[in-house]
């Protein structure tokens, strides 16, 4: 006979706040097959497993219920805590009177306790049928794919590699280093941003255990947590890279000039170029829709590169390559983009050659930028004698994003010190800000510091930007701190521009199977408790792709994803939930509705010889199946069930749930 | 009550401020976090003084009474500047309009060209009367001398309509 143990937990006043746990406890004593009731102020506490187990010895219990918060929360932890005691951990069920009864109705505690009454009969209904299961081990890879080589990647690649483990670092453009590599110095220390990044990228190329694939994308994801099979696609560079030494005769010579991208489009380069002073790999490249020869295919065409090439480098037969490897794991670290001001229409940005945005003063300010780190108008070339700061270009805005950007106003008051210090005293710089946030560690120092030199803020943005015919700009702006409306004129606008979800992320989610958060960035599986992977296992995150980010919390997020997959892959295998798909080969009628609905290619058909014909079968690939139950709703003729939750352990909780309902209206 | 204007001794009146926040159809339209946007491009603050951002905390803190029996919410020129580019979709458009409505359901006094303009519609069914314009030559014009037809007056139907409009309380 079945001898079932109910256990009611407070969950401190979180239960026993609004649900009355002695009432609740006190009936499950009377349903059948209970053997023991009990109610306790944390059941998850030592205390409270304790008293399960001791229960399970002394009344020889052979189901739990347990009536606590989320299964999500606590049920591994019960079911570790029963385990110990040599009952099967799978014959343990979780009533969730936290979130789905205490917290959904507050105001409403006796129709709660009834609530929390009818689920505890539902759960020990269901218990009675629970059966035994198995984990079962499979082997893992050791090795990890890296998606983007900005820091984030970068420091993820290092940490996995000295780890021991292979490492695949796939970035889309022809050099690592990301947008880290474009800035010029480094809040709140002002240390240069290229003298802390270039070793690293070095370092990077240099490693033994990471192989490094720039100018390529990931086009397919394949396979389970433990054993993702990836196709890469290498695009061609046209250059031979064992060849070419990085001498730049060809990008002199090349006569089609194209714009910069590293320098924010603000300077041309030719089209066969190397990508910016510090690219790792130092390898040109030639963009094949712009470089004359590729782009009308003929032989004959151009071909001054590879005249002036004296390591003979220049390859145009090259052809696109794909790249297959098999993984453990993936750490996607795709980075962000900088909001394009141009969509806020009020403010210039596009229309006024002096409105700039802040990675293009990062630029400006940069010594490879296009003023060789003078900071002057790229349209007059004059230096600026006032320049303005507007903070919260695109974010803290509902028309655009919502989110604060986190780091734009650090990133502000480094370039108003930058500014102070290039220009010296010849030049008014005024920040116009809604909030001022210098949360991180030294940041308010900072902030304290840009005001000692004589950087004036003034609270409150303005509504739109005029310029006049000169170039010059002007805008009246309301400050809260003296209640004045204020003229201003500025040599130059620099829009605090925030980051925003990078355009590739559509494509890298559903590559990956990773879901979004509503603000776009990819979505970690528990804001706070598991802040760096998604919710797909072995599926890693890492960087401003899962929310915007300074390069402090970039790092130590791409350490913290590194050691999750170093912590899932070092020991050479996984357990398997065995929550799984089974298929009932003789009811399967092999209509391949179940292969067509699952969203994780967990079904294979396969052909059996029948008597008359061949005849198809469904197959669970059960390392793939996440057990989310799709083909067995689907399944026509009942030949596919999931473990623990068949047909008849749903239908008694239904059952159990109808038992005591009163029936409503009618006459 | 925990708050007090030192100015006026005035205390915020939260059954006013209910009446406008209903007339808001809840909080979104006074969702503001101060970044004085509004204020920085309001086309009335120049010459009135009208402080939008200033009127949307004022509610905020139930100060509503002063606002509707003020004479500073009848100068908003309803640009709606402050709507098209609040970052917060806040509106203090508006929350002038709501004040403007519970001031002539209070009997406050409304001012005079308001009044004229609602007699105008009435009688003409046009907010502005037909009136004689000066060209770029200098030439005093009418509609009559440009060939345009006359306005006519509205029909009693329309009046019937509109008195009833303004009789309804929103």
């Amino acid at each position: 006979m079945t001898k079932i143990g109910v256990y009611v937990c407070h969950c401190g006043l979180n239960i026993a706040g609004t649900v009355d746990v002695e009432n609740v406890t006190e009936y499950a004593k009377g349903l059948p097959d209970v053997t023991v009731a009990r109610h306790y102020t944390y059941m998850c506490s030592e205390p409270g497993q304790r008293m399960i187990q001791d229960d399970i010895k002394s009344h020889k219990l052979d189901r739990i219920v347990i009536a606590t918060c989320s299964p999500r929360m606590h049920e591994e932890t019960f079911r570790r805590a029963v385990a110990e005691t040599g009952l099967n951990p799978y014959l343990v069920e979780i009533v969730n009177l936290r979130e789905h009864v205490s917290w959904a109705h507050t105001h409403e505690p006796e129709k709660a306790t009834e609530k929390a009454k009818d689920l505890v009969r539902m759960g020990v209904a269901r218990a009675r049928l629970l059966e035994p299961l198995e984990k079962r081990k499979v082997r893992v890879e050791k090795s990890v794919l890296v998606v983007g080589g900005g820091i984030a990647g970068m420091q993820a690649s290092l940490d996995l590699a000295n780890a021991g483990f292979k490492v695949y670092l796939v970035e889309k453009s022809p050099s690592i280093g990301g947008r880290m590599a474009q800035l010029d110095k480094t809040f709140p220390t002002l240390d240069c941003s290229a003298c802390i990044l270039t070793p690293k990228m070095v370092d990077v190329a240099k490693h033994r255990n990471i192989t490094l694939l720039t100018n390529a994308e990931v086009t397919d994801v394949k396979g389970f947590v433990g054993n993702y099979e990836v196709s890469i696609l290498k695009k061609p560079r046209y250059v031979d890279a064992k060849k070419c030494v990085g001498c730049e005769l060809c990008t002199k010579a090349c006569p089609v000039k194209i714009p910069d991208k590293f320098n924010e489009n603000l300077t041309e380069k030719r089209a066969i170029y190397i990508y910016s002073a510090h690219a790792v790999p130092k390898i040109a490249v030639i963009d094949p829709d712009r470089c004359l020869r590729l782009k009308m295919k003929k032989g004959s065409v151009c071909g001054k590169c590879q005249e002036v090439c004296e390591a003979k480098a220049i390859a145009f037969e090259q052809e696109p390559e794909t790249i297959r490897v098999k993984v453990g794991g993936v750490v996607v670290a795709v980075g962000s983009e900088v909001f394009d001001a141009s969509r806020m229409a009020e403010l210039g940005y596009g229309r006024f050659k002096n409105v700039i945005s802040n990675i293009e003063f990062e630029r400006i300010s940069d010594a490879s930028g296009p003023t060789g780190g003078k900071i002057r108008s790229l349209y007059s070339g004059k230096v600026p004698k006032s320049i303005v700061f507007v903070q919260c270009v695109g974010s803290r805005d509902k028309r655009f994003h919502a989110y604060c950007c986190r780091v734009g106003c650090m990133v502000t008051l480094k370039q108003a010190i930058l500014a102070r210090e290039k220009i010296l005293e010849d030049v008014r710089i005024y920040v116009c800000y809604i909030d001022l946030r210098a949360f991180g560690k030294g940041y308010d120092e900072f902030y304290s510091r840009a005001r000692d030199m004589d950087i004036d803020f003034v609270a409150g943005v303005p509504s739109e930007i005029h310029c006049s015919p000169n170039g010059s700009l002007y805008f009246d702006v309301y400050d809260k701190g003296t209640s004045k409306l204020l003229e201003m004129h500025a040599d130059m606008v620099v829009l605090g521009t925030g980051l925003v979800p990078n355009a590739d992320l559509e494509r890298i989610s559903s590559l990956f199977h990773a879901s979004r958060s509503a603000d776009g960035f990819l979505l970690e599986a528990h804001p706070k408790l598991r802040p760096l992977e998604s919710a797909v296992a072995g599926i890693f995150l890492a960087g401003a792709c899962q929310g915007p980010k300074d390069i402090p919390d970039t790092v130590a997020q791409a350490s913290g994803a590194a050691a999750k997959a170093i912590d899932l892959l070092s020991s050479g295998e996984i357990e398997l939930e065995p929550l799984k798909a089974v298929v009932d080969k003789d009811l399967c009628s092999g209509c391949k509705i179940c292969e067509s609905i699952c969203p994780f290619i967990a079904i294979e058909m396969k052909t059996e010889p029948g008597k008359d014909k061949e005849k198809f079968r469904a197959e669970v690939i059960e390392a793939m199946c996440q057990g989310c139950g799709l083909c067995s709703s689907a399944c026509p003729t009942g030949a596919i069930k999931i473990q623990q939750f068949s047909n008849p352990q749903v239908l008694t909780q239904v059952q159990a749930a109808l038992a005591e309902a009163k029936p409503k209206g009618g006459k | 009550m925990s708050l007090t204007d030192l100015m006026t001794m005035a205390t915020p009146n939260l059954g006013s401020r209910e009446k406008i926040l209903a007339r808001l159809c809840g909080r979104d339209l006074v969702n503001c976090f101060q970044c004085i946007k509004c204020t920085s491009g309001c086309t009335a603050l120049k010459l009135l003084e009208l402080k939008p951002h200033e009127i949307v905390k004022l509610v905020n803190l139930g100060f509503v009474d002063e606002l509707a029996s003020s004479d500073i919410i009848w100068t908003c020129a309803t640009c709606l500047k402050c709507v098209q580019r609040c970052p917060q979709k806040a509106s203090p458009y508006h929350v002038i309009v709501a004040l403007r409505n519970l001031a002539v359901e209070r009997e406050a006094k409304v001012p005079e060209g308001y009044l004229k303009a609602v007699s105008q519609i009435l009688e003409t069914g046009l907010a502005e009367p037909c009136r004689k314009i000066v060209t770029r030559k200098m030439e005093t014009v009418d509609r009559e001398c440009l060939g345009l037809p006359k306005v006519c007056n509205p029909k009693e139907s329309f009046q019937a309509v509109f008195m009833k409009a303004m009789e309804e309380k929103p």
